[in-house]
């Protein structure tokens, strides 16, 4: 059910918030809503940082049904659950500046990270093989070139062209060219971004009302 | 002699998770599920030192009155939103989560207006404004244009209630057009620089090995 009192609150949080952005710091007989919207940012990482222990405790709690399901139990889930136990037992303990936790937990996620990351390049090579096989038009052609250009631009191949006056201009021109795109993509996620946050501050959607 | 235990350790998980290059097993899943743990228990404990502690813990604890004050509405918020891991009792969760969603709105909107919008726009004039690069800056600012046109799906709602297949104004199309080509160059580039930091990583893992490898014989 859609709970008024509810809508008003974020709106009412919201508003106060952007008006602080809104109001320059000249207008001291306003310093006041900058005061207020500071309060409320403070509140608001509190309670994100409370909104990720639930995220975490929600996971927990999830794998240790799996793990003691009376069919089909996940036999992995037991990792999960004694990982996290591990992990957060010798992080309260000895706090995440200790040198030895920091070595522990970088021991165990740095290389699946990194290996993960380098299991990407095999699969971004076969996805982008086969997206030029199955969709041949402007856009993969264009794609193609440009990924080969930087390819070689980023591997230092061309480093004797760009030495050289005119191939050099043209190589820091064609370097430049992704601005664009670029920036036509940061504009769009901005203006995405804008019309959720409006469309929260206005009523018409209410993530929180579920 | 803890070195080479995480030293053993990364190496071990490395193959592990190379393992996948055979498909999913045993292996792989072992390596990505106790990296799940580990980084959800460090998470947790970021959390708590670096959010809770000095923002919650420390100020009811050992701040002055005013201080004390301020901190009771976070805390009471923290403990109703704590609720939400009930399915049952989810319902009390509700107002800071409406809180949170109203302040992150907010903060979303002044972000995206004073923070991309505004540095972009300035950034795509800066060319006309200096007068140097002009020709440079009048195909960026089409590149731009036309890559927000690209991503332009609406259309008139007279052509959806009418049952005709709706078609954007070929002024659009056109602009749509460029906006691909502009696309497609900054998707290659960026498809390039994972590519090429992928690539590091993966030489990085191999590297790791061969390291193991000639300790050991050595």
């Amino acid at each position: 059910m859609r709970s008024p009192v509810m809508t008003a609150l974020a709106i009412a949080a919201g508003l106060i918030v952007l008006l602080g952005y809104l109001i320059p710091p000249e207008w001291t007989s306003l310093a006041y809503i900058q005061a207020v919207r500071a309060i409320f940012i403070g509140w608001a990482v509190v309670l994100a940082g409370i909104a990720a222990w639930v995220g975490v405790i929600h996971l927990f709690l999830t794998h240790l049904r799996r793990m003691t399901a009376r069919r089909d139990a996940d036999r992995y889930s037991v990792l999960v659950v004694l990982a996290f136990l591990v992990t957060a037992a010798a992080g309260m303990i000895l706090t995440p500046a200790d040198p030895r936790f920091q070595q522990a937990v970088l021991a165990i996620q740095v290389p699946v990270e990194a290996t993960l990351l380098g299991l990407l390049a095999v699969t971004l090579v076969f996805a982008s093989m086969r997206l030029f096989q199955r969709r041949k038009g402007v856009m993969a052609v264009v794609f193609v070139i440009s990924a080969v250009f930087f390819l070689l631009l980023g591997a230092g191949l061309l480093m004797p062209l760009q030495e050289m006056p005119l191939p050099g201009a043209l190589i820091g021109f064609f370097e430049r060219l992704p601005v664009a795109g670029g920036r036509g993509i940061l504009i769009g996620i901005a203006l995405g971004s804008l019309m959720t946050g409006l469309r929260i501050l206005l009523g018409a959607d209410r993530p929180y009302s579920g | 002699m803890m070195e080479w235990v995480w030293m053993i350790a990364g190496v071990v998980l490395t193959l592990m998770v190379f393992s996948y290059i055979f498909g999913d097993n045993f292996l792989f899943r072992v390596a990505t599920y106790l990296f799940v743990g580990v980084a959800a228990g460090y998470l947790f404990v970021v959390v708590f030192y670096q959010v809770l502690m000095p923002r919650l813990v420390e100020p009811i604890l050992l701040g002055t009155m005013g201080e004390r004050v301020l901190a009771v509405v976070p805390l009471l918020g923290a403990a109703l939103l704590l609720f939400k891991i009930s399915p049952r009792l989810a319902f009390l969760g509700k107002a800071p989560m409406a809180f949170l969603v109203g302040v992150g709105a907010a903060v979303a909107i002044g972000g995206s207006v004073f923070g991309t919008l505004l540095g972009q726009v300035n950034a795509a004039g800066a060319p006309f404004r200096s007068g140097s690069g002009i020709l440079e800056g009048l195909l960026a600012l089409i590149g731009a244009v036309g890559v927000l046109a690209y991503f332009q799906f609406s259309t008139p709602a007279r052509a959806s209630l009418s049952g005709e297949v709706p078609k954007r104004p070929a002024w659009l199309e056109a602009l749509a057009w460029v906006g691909q080509i502009f696309l497609g160059i900054t998707l290659g580039a960026l498809f390039s620089g994972v590519l090429i930091a992928s690539i590091t990583a993966l030489l990085d893992r191999v590297q790791a090995i061969l390291l193991l490898l000639a300790r050991l014989l050595s």
